[in-house]
């Protein structure tokens, strides 16, 4: 249960910065920050399980059919992965506040952060395959609104880190499936706890093999490591949790998950190593090019996560124990080096190493601070960094997958650390060394210095102090280790290889460093293969065959609309000739009623007439009336509901093709021959088609048995006795959800689609009708709106609901700006998106009831003698009325947005 | 009988109107088509028991099939939304509306 309030509490958080946001403004990280915290501490509660080598569950019924449930798990790994997230979370929080301008738009930017924190936390504590996905692919989403915040010069680089993280998510979904066929399910205690059910399945590889492409995607590994410098336009912040700390760290944590299953198989280890190497080395040369800070932080995360995928690689205790310290270790050092960056940026107004210079004597508390973290990213002793990357060195001697292995791995490794101690310098002696050229520049507040500062001592104290880390890193080795061998993390290992190692990597930094010029010369030579060019090459061609291969079709709106039509046509001519629609007909045909005739006759009239109507106005009121020629006709075949509900429609669709009619010309152009002809050929074709499809598919004589059914049992089941309400709102509330989503998207896409009518344009009142519409509109709406909401409140048992009673309330609202224009208090007061939002909230609440109290998903509950039915047809209610008040709103306000943009010019 | 003949004459106008030009037509044209299919639905009901299904009024054994009309009333509903949508795509680039020329 803590686990989920934990959970529930984040994403509470998210849903509450909109509340937070107008009072606290940029404030609303401390807020934020506190929250992170208090999360947090609700999961220690937890800890004492945890140290004595338990987990903590909960399991909820998610998708019982499938046998996936949603089952969240705390144990050392993911307490790890929790500390990250929310200890980085917090700090990041904190530092927001002095980092966002006076005046930029808070919200999105922190509204974002915390789902993502959310996800980021779903995504560690899922216990089933099919859950951590879903939190795999937000955290995609997240990431890419995050960088999206950035603006409009971040929408290449957004794209591409979406589409590849994307892509190995997809890889990811593929393995989740396979696993789920090779072991029998999906919950991944189980799985791990036998890891022959996936290794003897025919499976095996492609399972291993996809979950790498996607930890490789995630965590920005060769060849896919490209998206993660391109995501640097986001905003530090983002950049500083998102693409150092915590997302890219999830490609880590499944492989450290996986590792029970796949360590020790020889193709594992060797993908792993290699790739994670060489991507330590090419990230780490890469960083050495740069001379933005921010791309050399991300170059040199793309490297150090690369250390990470090698040591979970080796997969021996030692190994292990290093990638999880140094886990711990790189998000405390460079979620500092971010934040100092944007410190930087913010004071400067540069990030670039050429223009910086001598900000130690302007800024002395960052610049020690700034040295802290570089050192310990560059494994100088005594800081943390240093104690991680010995252990890394320790563990990648003892790889042995393939002879020799060892010596090459540790060699491999040796030189990325020399190129990152080259860099570290670089950082460091870029910014803060030479002579202060800026003036003006001073010591950041103290406010926006201390989120930056706390990690920076922290990777200073547990240098020496590493033995604090015991606890929760050796936890998460002992849940992944198959040989449990709790480690010992020391600061001091003694005269050995790997402090040879750590000797030989600060020498040849140091030469590197002395070297500076000759080596900045030699690395700006190498020419370097551009993978975000290459990426961009390869989608501008996937797109480039899609517009080939849809050209057919979009030369002109008749030709690819008369094609299938033709297709139909043919269909039914076939069919025909088969004999398979004549069987039997006249019998079908014995059906008609004493009044269908004339209804057929006006329909006949009325449909030929929209056909040659040649004003526009006209041509609305004639569909408008074959639409109630056929209410007619539904009511005669038996269904007032269906009859009422298309009556009101019709009437509003009227009103709004009269809104949007105002300012285009009156006339409809008329058909030349050329295209009439052919086009009443086959319409004329296709109507008989239809026509005679219909004639053979109907004419049913007995009611079907799941009516039967209804008829039968609708009263004793849900106590209403119109039997089509009772289907809508109690047995296939699904359909009627489903329904209402489609009428909310509408409602929401027009909103989007047309913006809020400007102060320029104002709505000017149709001259001469004011009076006699205003009087009537006083007299009729209150009318109406009383009307609304008897027939909603009668809806379970006589004609009405809550769509036929929403669109009695919309065409009030329709009348009331027609006669007021849209300054009227009623019509400022119901906001659309408020309306759409509510609706929702409320369905989805009544469903979300009945799955926790009731039988399942929307399955109705009894409250005090009221269905919960009634709250679920007043969210249909509210959505309908979104969609209403969406369309008088923009459609029926001011001049068409085109229109406006011509007068200004 | 008469619903086959309802279904095609609604067919046949709304195939008519959305192979014309301009916006508007072809989006009453998707109103004639949204019709005869909902037609067709609530005939593929049977159209021998036309009571109306209210169980306070109507004998179960005679009353006519709920389940299409529940169906249709849905359709209707996702069809105004549609429809709506449409004509905000028009308004938002009228020159495409009517196919007229604006003057």
């Amino acid at each position: 249960m803590i686990l989920l309030l934990a959970l529930g509490a984040m994403f509470a958080l998210a849903s509450a910065v909109p509340m937070l946001v107008p009072r606290l403004g940029r404030d609303t990280g401390y807020a934020l920050a506190l929250g992170f915290l208090g999360v947090g501490a609700l999961l220690l509660t937890t800890a004492p399980v945890g140290l004595a080598g338990g987990t903590v569950e909960g399991t909820w019924r998610w998708l019982p059919t499938l046998g996936v449930e949603f089952a969240l798990r705390i144990d050392g790994l993911a307490a790890l992965f929790c500390l990250l997230v929310l200890g980085v979370g917090a700090l990041i929080m904190a530092y927001c506040p002095r980092y966002l301008g006076e005046h930029e738009p808070a919200g999105p930017v922190y509204a974002l952060l915390t789902v993502f924190a959310g996800a980021m936390l779903g995504l560690v504590l899922a216990a089933d395959l099919v859950l951590l996905y879903v939190f795999w692919e937000l955290t995609t989403v997240t990431s890419f609104f995050l960088i999206k915040t950035a603006g409009a010069k971040a929408g290449p680089p957004a794209s591409r880190a979406l589409l590849v993280t994307a892509g190995g998510g997809l890889a990811l979904l593929v393995a989740v499936v396979l696993t789920g066929l090779a072991a029998g399910t999906t919950d991944l205690a189980t799985i791990l706890a036998s890891p022959e059910l996936v290794l003897d399945s025919p499976f095996a590889g492609a399972i291993g093999a996809l979950l790498v492409v996607a930890a490789f995607t995630k965590s920005a590994q060769l060849p896919f490591q490209f998206w993660l410098p391109g995501a640097m336009v986001a905003m530090t912040p983002v950049s500083a949790y998102l693409h150092a700390a915590t997302m890219v760290k999830a490609g880590v944590y499944l492989l450290m998950r996986f590792t029970p299953v796949f360590a020790g198989q020889p193709a594992w280890a060797a993908v792993l190593v290699t790739g994670g190497l060489l991507t330590a080395v090419v990230g780490a040369f890469l960083a050495l090019r740069e001379h933005d800070l921010k791309a050399i932080l991300a170059q040199s995360t793309v490297s150090q996560l690369g250390l990470l995928i090698a040591a979970i690689g080796v997969g021996t205790s030692a190994a292990l124990a290093a990638a999880a310290l140094h886990t711990v270790a790189h998000a405390l050092f460079k979620a500092t080096l971010f934040m100092l960056v944007g410190i930087i940026d913010h004071e400067a107004g540069s990030r670039d190493v050429r223009e910086l210079s001598g900000l130690r004597r302007a800024m002395p508390v960052t610049a020690a601070l700034t040295g802290l973290a570089a050192l310990s990213m560059a494994g100088v002793p005594p800081l943390l960094g240093f104690v991680s990357k010995e252990s890394l060195f320790e563990g990648f001697v003892d790889a042995d997958f393939a002879p020799g292995a060892g010596p090459v791995a540790a060699t491999l490794a040796v030189a990325a650390s020399a190129l990152t101690f080259a860099y570290g310098t670089r950082i460091l002696w870029g910014a803060f060394g030479g002579e202060l050229r800026q003036t003006g520049l001073y010591e950041p507040p103290v406010a926006f210095l201390v989120p930056a500062a706390v990690p920076a001592v922290a990777g200073l104290v547990l240098g020496p102090a590493v033995f604090l880390l015991d606890p929760i890193a050796g936890r998460a080795v002992a849940d992944i280790d198959p040989v449990p061998e709790l480690p010992a993390y020391e600061l001091w290992h003694g005269f050995s290889v790997e402090l040879l190692m750590s000797a030989a990597t600060i020498a040849l930094g140091v030469a590197l460093f002395l070297a500076r010029d000759r080596v900045d010369r030699a690395v700006r030579r190498v020419r370097v293969p551009d993978g975000a060019r290459i990426f961009d090459a390869g989608q501008a061609a996937v797109l480039r065959l899609g517009a080939l291969t849809g050209r057919p079709d979009r030369t002109g709106p008749a030709p690819m609309l008369a094609r299938p039509l033709v297709g139909a046509v043919l269909l039914g001519a076939v069919v025909l000739l088969a004999g398979g629609l004549t069987d039997g007909l006249p019998a079908r045909l014995a059906t008609s009623g004493p009044l269908d005739l004339p209804v057929l006759a006006l329909l006949a009239l009325t449909v030929a007439a929209t056909v040659a109507a040649r004003g526009a106005l006209a041509a609305v009121a004639l569909v408008g009336a074959v639409g109630l020629v056929v209410a007619v006709w539904f009511l005669l075949a038996g269904a007032p509901d269906v009859a009422l509900t298309l009556l009101l429609v019709e009437v509003l669709t009227a009103v709004v093709a009269v809104f949007v009619l105002r300012g285009q010309p009156a006339r409809l152009s008329p058909a030349p021959r050329r295209r009439a002809v052919p086009a009443a050929a086959l319409a004329l074709a296709t109507g008989a088609v239809a026509a005679l499809a219909t004639a053979a598919l109907t004419g049913r004589r007995e009611v079907s048995a799941t009516g039967d059914y209804l008829l039968r049992n609708a009263e004793a089941q849900t106590g209403g006795t119109n039997v089509v309400n009772t289907i809508l709102v109690d047995f296939r509330g699904m359909d009627t959800l489903g329904e209402a989503i489609v009428v909310g998207a509408a409602a929401l896409g027009l909103l989007t689609l047309i913006g809020p009518p400007s102060a320029a344009s104002p709505y000017t009142r149709p001259a001469g009708d004011g009076p006699v519409l205003g009087l009537a509109t006083r007299v009729l709406a209150p009318g109406m709106l009383v009307l609304s909401a008897y027939l909603f409140l009668r809806g379970h048992d006589e004609p009405g609901g809550g769509f036929i009673a929403a669109l009695v309330a919309g065409a009030a609202l329709a009348f009331v700006h027609l006669a007021h224009g849209p300054g009227t208090r009623l019509l400022r007061a119901l906001r659309a998106e408020r309306l759409v939002g509510a609706g929702l909230v409320l369905s989805l609440l009544v469903g979300l009831g009945g799955s926790v109290a009731g039988p399942g998903f929307l399955a109705p509950l009894d409250v005090a003698g009221l269905s919960t039915a009634l709250v679920f047809d007043l969210g249909i209610y509210l959505l309908v009325l979104g969609l209403l008040q969406a369309a008088v709103e923009r459609l029926g306000a001011g001049e068409p947005v085109a229109r406006a943009r011509e007068a200004t010019r | 009988m008469t619903a086959a003949v309802a279904v095609g004459l609604l067919v046949a106008g709304g195939v008519y109107l959305i192979l014309q030009r301009g916006l508007l037509r072809v989006v009453l044209g998707f109103v004639l088509l949204g019709h005869g299919v909902n037609v067709l639905v609530v005939a593929a009901g049977g159209m021998q028991r036309r009571a109306a299904p209210l169980l306070d009024r109507t004998d179960p054994e005679v009353s006519a099939d709920p389940l299409p009309q529940a169906f249709v009333l849905t359709a209707i509903v996702i069809t105004f939304a549609i429809t709506v949508y449409l004509l905000g795509l028009l308004r938002a680039d009228p020159d495409r509306g009517t196919g007229t020329a604006r003057r």
